[in-house]
């Protein structure tokens, strides 16, 4: 009997034997539509899956199977629409919270989904093909040449290729960078009328060092943008969605941050237990809300948390005892091939600045109202505040998980987040002392930057790194 | 030495007579974007000076180790000149305004915070459709109003206000009734000096100003035109033509074309309306300044009200075609222009795209020279 390379794919992907009648035609199907071939399917069979990511775990197989059935589903958006299915796009970052106490609430009745940052991910990182999203784009009124981000171009081409249907809301968080909520009115004269969308934005305002969480008035206007947006996107769809939802999902929230927690100071460990961009995966469910639930993800992140406890007791590591570990502004799970990179080299990249949490982001919110509260925490990421106040926080995590240094770069299609990363790196190396490095490039595509163009310098900076921990 | 002469030789001057100013305890507030209302600062006893510097790629690159080289060599060089050590201005500055209604711009402020220079930010809500958005520059405007006070030691008051609305509400009908000259064909003022009429309006004491803006206005209605009466009529279109960013609009006027109208969202005074000078001052300010006029490129939703106001700006200025002034990796204009793009192709209206990094070297000015100059002669086709 001939190998079917699609069933490969699935088993390597954690599903059981008693689901493949029921995933194997679900998955061609999907497949087909994202336009990914036999030979895609088996490049991430026999190389991509086994050389990045740690398929011999349980957890880790199990958690691709999550991403397979969100792929399923998105692949299904425009039949959801057809049954009358509201469909709710919104854009990274963002706070999760509204989306899934829309799930909670009418699970049936409204699909979500930041269509993008999935596709991008599930594309590139697993077949590397996101290349025909951007060309579609390109060729259709985003040009190459002013590096417009990848995730509003696949926004645009998935849309225009069909994958995915117009939303009844699209709720663009315009809270970090211009582009994206302006992608979605591009989209919605450009090339689809029906493309509705709700904007909130955001003023980058504060001075520098500002703890933004604790102006109150900051905090105020951020829950009322948000209040104001989520009762649109309730209106629009017609879902009324209760305050103690939202708190329910908080609590959910919280408890799958602490458990991500637990996940970061195991990555910690000496020698390091787990690949870079396998632990970064399981970051996916706060940063895009999973149509399919979080719950998946929670029961794959169990088992791997077992699984680690098992190698740190058993010393196993990915690097030797005593390699040096830096912090990433961003790990890319898109480019699995650059942590890889650094870790061939001998150096441990196990931390993703943005995908860490710092202390005041565990502590429980200072608040009551849950709008209040989502914006204290919004306001407490370092991402979306000011430079000061992030490299206090970068200066925190680095202690905290006692790194050796710290790589920013690879965000240079993003005028907000990447545009203050020259500037961070020298505060932080003001303020910590420690081999701060910075690289030109990308997180989710690798036309400009290739493995051969970033292979200097990451063996570079590894050296360096290395050099200084001797 | 004629009046357009006088006023460029009082902007160049403009330093040195700060410096004078500033010897004799007056404040010098600097100030970047369209969102910053002047009047506030002259009401103040503050003398304002408009940050918008382009045209020369070595300060955006002086940007480069503290910022990512993907961000607009416009924003860039309002801190170029300076890193560079030759920004006259900027060092002897009490306080700089910016405006944050775009991550460029809020960049900018952070490095002017970096480097220690006394910054204050003015936020402005993309989503100006909004009440909350509203209030929030207003409430802005009211915290810069404070500033300046405590900066100036001045209070600004309702008298002193409307003093300084009155002022530049002159300037700007006046600039309106110079601007509305242009509709003639051939019209007696180009773009190119235009555009340098607006920066050195920005450069000028507003009460002298508007005398040489009378006699200007006169000069214009009896002078003759110095094009051609067939000469192409084009609308140029974009962000920003920064002061000394002259190349464009001079190559098209060079290139057998005339800059007609300007559909520019920085470095002109929008002047087809007026701050209303009864009632709340600040709230007409307010008001004016996010709502009245024409929603830049940033504002959301603003794409289509802009293309309308264009197609207005075609019909009424009689354009011939569209010349898109975009700089390097403004990604909002990259976006906009395709919709533009489209609109203009709807209208059978001819738009050609430039894009400049501020690289205005031989070899960089020769391609887009022949580009201008085809377009150009490809519009006197199609009229023939």
């Amino acid at each position: 009997m001939a190998k079917d390379i699609y069933e490969d794919f699935l088993r390597l992907t954690g599903f059981e034997e008693d689901e493949m009648s029921e995933y194997l035609p679900r998955w061609r199907k999907a497949s087909e539509k994202l336009g990914l071939t036999e030979d895609d399917v088996k490049f991430a069979v026999e190389k991509q899956l086994p050389t990045y990511f740690a398929i011999e775990l349980e957890g880790i197989r199990k958690l691709l199977g999550c991403f397979v059935k969100e792929t399923i589903d998105l692949t299904k958006a425009n039949e959801y629409k057809e049954r009358g299915v509201k469909i709710v796009y919104g854009i990274l970052p963002a706070i999760l919270h509204f989306y899934y106490a829309l799930k909670l609430t009418a699970p049936n009745r409204v699909f979500v989904s930041f269509p993008d940052i999935f596709l991008a991910t599930a594309t590139n990182a697993f077949f590397h093909k996101l290349n025909p999203f951007l060309e579609e784009a390109e060729r259709t009124g985003i040009p190459y040449g002013c590096r417009h981000c990848a995730l509003n171009k696949t926004r645009y081409a998935a849309r225009r290729l069909g994958i995915i249907p117009s939303p009844d809301i699209s709720w663009i968080w315009g809270f970090i960078c211009d582009e994206a909520p302006k992608t979605d009115e591009f989209i919605r004269i450009y090339h689809d009328p029906e493309w509705k969308t709700y904007i909130t934005r955001l003023p980058h305002d504060q001075p520098l060092g500002t703890v933004e969480d604790e102006v109150i008035d900051r905090v105020e206007y951020l829950a009322n943008q948000m209040r104001d947006g989520f009762e649109s996107v309730q209106k629009e769809i017609g879902i009324k969605v209760s305050e103690e939802k939202i708190r329910e999902v908080i609590d959910i929230w919280q408890r799958y941050a602490t458990k991500l927690s637990e996940l970061s100071f195991l990555m910690a460990v000496d020698p390091q237990p787990l690949g870079a961009v396998s632990g970064r995966l399981f970051w996916e469910p706060l940063a895009l809300p999973f149509n399919t639930g979080i719950e998946p993800m929670e029961k794959a992140l169990d088992i791997t948390i077992r699984e680690l406890k098992q190698r740190v007791n058993n010393r196993e590591g990915i690097l030797p005892k005593g390699a040096p570990k830096l912090m990433a502004f961003g790990v890319s799970v898109n480019l699995p091939w650059i942590a890889k990179m650094f870790e061939e080299n001998g150096v441990g990249i196990p931390f993703s600045e943005g995908f860490t949490l710092a202390k005041k982001q565990l502590k429980p919110p200072t608040f009551e109202d849950p709008y209040m509260a989502a914006a204290e925490n919004w306001l407490r990421m370092s991402i979306a505040v000011n430079p000061g106040y992030q490299a206090e926080q970068i200066c925190e995590k680095l202690m905290t998980y006692k790194a050796d240094g710290m790589v920013f770069g690879l965000m240079d299609f993003d005028r907000w987040l990447g545009s203050s990363h020259r500037l961070l790196a020298r505060i932080v190396e003001e303020k910590t002392k420690l081999p701060v490095f910075y690289i030109e490039g990308d997180i989710w595509e690798d036309r400009d930057y290739s493995q051969e163009a970033l292979r200097t310098r990451i063996e570079s900076i590894c050296e360096i790194v290395k050099m200084r921990k001797a | 030495m004629d009046t357009f002469e006088e006023l460029a030789q009082i902007a160049r001057t403009r330093p040195e007579k700060l410096k004078e100013q500033k010897k004799k305890g007056v404040k010098i507030v600097g100030y970047i974007g369209r969102f910053v209302p002047e009047e506030l600062i002259y009401a103040s006893g503050a003398l304002p000076y408009l940050l918008c510097r382009g045209g020369q790629p070595e300060p955006p690159d002086a940007v480069i180790p503290y910022m990512l080289r993907f961000m607009s060599p416009y924003s860039r060089s309002q801190i170029g000149y300076h890193l560079l050590g030759i920004d006259p201005v900027v060092p002897m500055l009490d306080l700089i305004v910016v405006q944050c209604s775009d991550c460029h711009e809020s960049r900018l402020a952070d490095l002017f915070e970096y480097f220690k220079l006394p910054t204050v930010r003015l936020g402005v809500p993309p989503d100006w459709k909004k009440s909350l958005s509203r209030n929030y520059y207003y409430k802005g405007l009211t915290q810069l109003k404070e500033k300046l006070e405590v900066l100036t030691g001045n209070k600004i008051s309702d008298e002193k206000l409307k003093e300084s609305i009155e002022a530049i509400n002159k300037i700007r009908a006046l600039l309106r009734k110079v601007n509305l000259l242009r509709r003639q064909q051939p019209p007696h003022l180009g773009g190119y000096d235009f555009i340098r009429l607006n920066h050195y309006s920005f450069y000028c004491d507003p009460e002298m100003l508007t005398g040489k803006l009378k006699n200007l206005y006169e000069g214009l209605q009896k002078g003759k035109s110095p094009f051609s009466r067939g000469a192409p009529r084009i609308l140029l279109a974009g962000h920003v033509v920064g002061v000394g960013d002259y190349v464009v609009p001079k190559l098209i006027e060079d290139s057998g074309g005339i800059v007609a109208a300007e559909f520019l969202d920085e470095g002109m005074r929008h002047c087809a309306w007026n701050v209303k000078m009864s009632g709340d001052l600040m709230r007409n300010l307010g008001e004016t300044y996010y709502l009245g006029r024409t929603p830049p490129s940033i504002f959301q939703p603003g794409w289509e009200e802009r293309v309308e106001i264009m197609k207005k700006l075609i019909k009424d200025f009689n354009i011939d075609g569209v010349i898109w002034y975009e700089l390097s990796f403004e990604e909002i204009y990259d976006l906009e222009c395709s919709i533009i793009s489209k609109a203009m192709a709807e209208m059978n209206i001819p738009l050609l795209k430039l894009e400049s990094s501020y690289e205005y070297s031989r070899e960089a000015v020769g391609p887009l020279t022949t580009r201008a100059e085809s377009f150009i002669e490809s519009i006197k086709q199609r009229r023939s």
